[in-house]
């Protein structure tokens, strides 16, 4: 009697609530892990840094757009005390020839190459915060007693990974696109579809490949300082490695296909339908877009079966 | 005796896990009902395996575990499963209501349900005035109820707790046996997992005590202890003086037969009907006697396991 007394006074019933599937899992999983990365003033110091690219290439493309359309004569004034005089010709050529900023191939290839500097950096940072701390500290119980499966708390990471990347490289990409034809010419959307589907086709690579990779090097090596020294090795270190192998001893230019960002880059090009010999800088030679796709894809393969064996093996009771 | 059909909330059927050529678990079948059932045994002895299996954090190499006639391995078994794990690290850098919280989103409620939910678990585990500090600053006492918090979010009917107790203080160790009690009044199943016999004791007479990854025993303390009264057991006693400690135990009753092995120049090997009362008599010969033991080693691994628990101390007996 009192015990049922008791239990009335407490309130606690069988829980009827609402409740989605565990595919919802997959979004909570990845709203916990970037309300973390989110937390960190580092995220939004770099953060800065992308954007500032994002606004190079966002203002560089309108004043491309502007001189082209706008200015007829001859010499412009620039502000300041003294005043200087320049050529618009001159200042529109270097905009589209050597900055690319005209909303072509280059244009879209270039800024992700550019930002690539910066996601490099902040994937490394937050690498061991959205996964290496789970295997570090055995928090995955956690996740794992909730009715989601592994397959959902790997996919809610990657989303989260996935994400961040996506937030300075696919998105500001797309909105460059936007923003060209819109100040350009409305037929730009339709008539450069192909470009179109090169920006979303090189962006959702980046995003995927690296998202990928980092919560592979992340749940193997756990940690911030040995994510973040693999990390450069695999982008930093096989960039002069590759560079000194074909440029500097003369090998077959198949030995760039070591440096990952590189391949992402050729496959965005083959994407883009983009002639493969004017590829820049013209005097290093390339490997052929095909040998880059293969190379690519087995990584994306390859890190997701380590991580697969690497989330299985959180089994083993130690 | 009653007819009515128990409901089983969870049960092992032949369960063996092995991981490579270490086995975890040895052919476990036991179904557990509602109410508190403790989980005991010497480290290594398949608790955590046990545990694990039950929460559906890990898949059985043999046999199959169910919740409430559902696979624990499904997702949706889970969702009548709250897992309290013995680990405490989690994010650190949040405040536990947030972290609470993050957990109702996982369980599958909406934002502000899981908000409520999250809100009510931890009033319900006294950590509601606490939960907006950063868990980073956390004692271990906060940490366990933090944790027990997130596991009652869905108020499920199996609740697995891995040494829930540990770390807190007898105040709040109270209050946790009361919340545990509370909690087995609602009808649910709670297994429980500890070292401590005797705060068990104070929650509940069933008890199951694994060994070497097999149930040793199983059932209330009291015919646990009833069976261990009349189990022949083999002890093998080490002494320097072996002859003399020889012709003093053949004086004990409680032992049918006595060995001394050419192998072992210091041991000898001893049969008892009655474990217990030989410890007693045991102890008084070897004061009485002044007789040196260097090592006392039950050597049934379960009677050892049960003895360990039963006699008192931390299994190692």
């Amino acid at each position: 009697m009192a015990e049922a007394h008791l239990t009335g006074f407490l309130g606690y019933r069988e829980d009827t609530s609402r409740r989605s599937g565990s595919w919802r899992g997959i979004v909570a999983v990845a709203r916990a892990s970037l309300r973390m990365v989110f937390r960190r003033k580092m995220f939004w110091a770099l953060y800065a840094f992308s954007l500032l690219i994002f606004l190079f290439y966002l203002f560089g493309q309108y004043l491309t757009v502007y001189i082209e359309n706008r200015v007829s004569e001859a010499m412009v004034r620039q502000g300041g005390v003294f005043g200087r005089m320049f050529n618009p010709q001159e200042l529109s050529k270097v905009l589209t020839s050597s900055l690319h900023m005209n909303g072509s191939a280059d244009t879209y290839g270039d800024f992700i190459w550019t930002e690539g500097y910066i996601v490099i950096v902040i994937m490394a940072l937050v690498g061991s915060l959205l996964i290496g701390n789970d295997f570090q500290h055995n928090s995955l119980p956690f996740y794992l007693s909730k009715p989601i499966g592994k397959f959902h708390y790997l996919l809610g990471k990657a989303l989260a990974a996935g994400g961040i990347t996506a937030i300075m490289t696919l998105i500001p990409c797309l909105c460059l696109f936007l923003e060209y034809g819109f100040i350009e010419d409305w037929s730009y959307y339709w008539t450069e579809w192909r470009l179109f589907l090169g920006v979303v086709g090189y962006g959702s690579l980046v995003v995927v490949t690296l998202s990928s990779m980092i919560l592979a090097v992340s749940a193997w090596l756990r940690r911030t300082g040995p994510v973040i020294l693999v990390w450069i090795s695999l982008f930093v270190l096989s960039r002069f490695i590759q560079r000194w192998l074909v440029d500097g001893l003369g090998l077959s230019p198949s030995w760039r296909l070591i440096d990952t960002w590189n391949n992402l880059y050729l496959t965005a090009m083959w994407l883009f339908d983009y002639d493969h010999a004017k590829i820049r800088p013209t005097n290093q030679a390339q490997p052929p877009y095909g040998q880059a796709v293969v190379v690519v894809s087995l990584t994306i393969l390859v890190c997701i079966l380590s991580l697969r064996n690497r989330v299985r093996a959180v089994e083993v009771v130690r | 005796m009653s007819t009515t059909k128990v409901q089983k909330i969870l049960e092992f059927r032949n369960v063996s896990k092995f991981y490579g050529a270490v086995i975890g678990l040895n052919s476990v079948s036991v179904a557990l009902p509602r109410g508190i059932i403790g989980l005991v045994g010497p480290n290594g002895a398949g608790k955590s395996t046990f545990l694990k299996l039950a929460a559906g954090q890990l898949k059985p190499s043999l046999g199959e575990v169910t919740i409430l006639d559902q696979p624990a391995w499904e997702w949706k078994a889970k969702t009548k499963i709250g897992f309290c794990p013995e680990v405490d690290s989690f994010y650190e850098d949040m405040t536990g209501r947030d972290f609470v919280r993050s957990m109702a989103r996982l369980v599958g409620y909406p934002k502000e349900l899981a908000y409520e939910k999250a809100d009510a678990a931890l009033e319900r585990v006294g950590m509601a005035s606490r939960a907006d500090r950063v868990v980073r600053g956390y004692s271990k006492g906060m940490r366990q109820r933090t944790k027990l918090a997130q596991a009652l979010l869905h108020s499920p009917e199996l609740l697995i707790l891995d040494e829930p107790l540990s770390g807190i203080d007898p105040v709040g160790r109270q209050e946790m046996l009361d919340l545990f009690r509370s909690l087995a009044a609602e009808g649910k199943c709670l297994l429980i997992s500890s070292h401590e016999l005797e705060e068990l004791e104070k929650l509940t007479e069933q008890v199951i005590i694994l060994a070497k990854g097999r149930i040793a025993d199983q059932g209330s303390i009291f015919e646990i202890r009833e069976r261990i009264e009349n189990l022949p057991l083999s002890i093998r006693i080490d002494s320097s003086e072996r002859k003399r400690l020889a012709q003093t135990l053949l004086q004990c009753d409680e032992i049918a037969t006595l060995d001394l092995p050419a192998n072992l120049p210091q041991s000898l090997i001893v049969r008892v009907n009655t474990p217990k009362k030989f410890y007693e008599s045991l102890a008084q010969f070897v004061l009485r006697e002044n007789l040196p033991i260097s090592r006392l080693e039950p050597l049934d691994e379960s009677a050892h396991a049960i003895l360990g628990y039963l006699l008192g101390g931390s299994g190692k007996t």
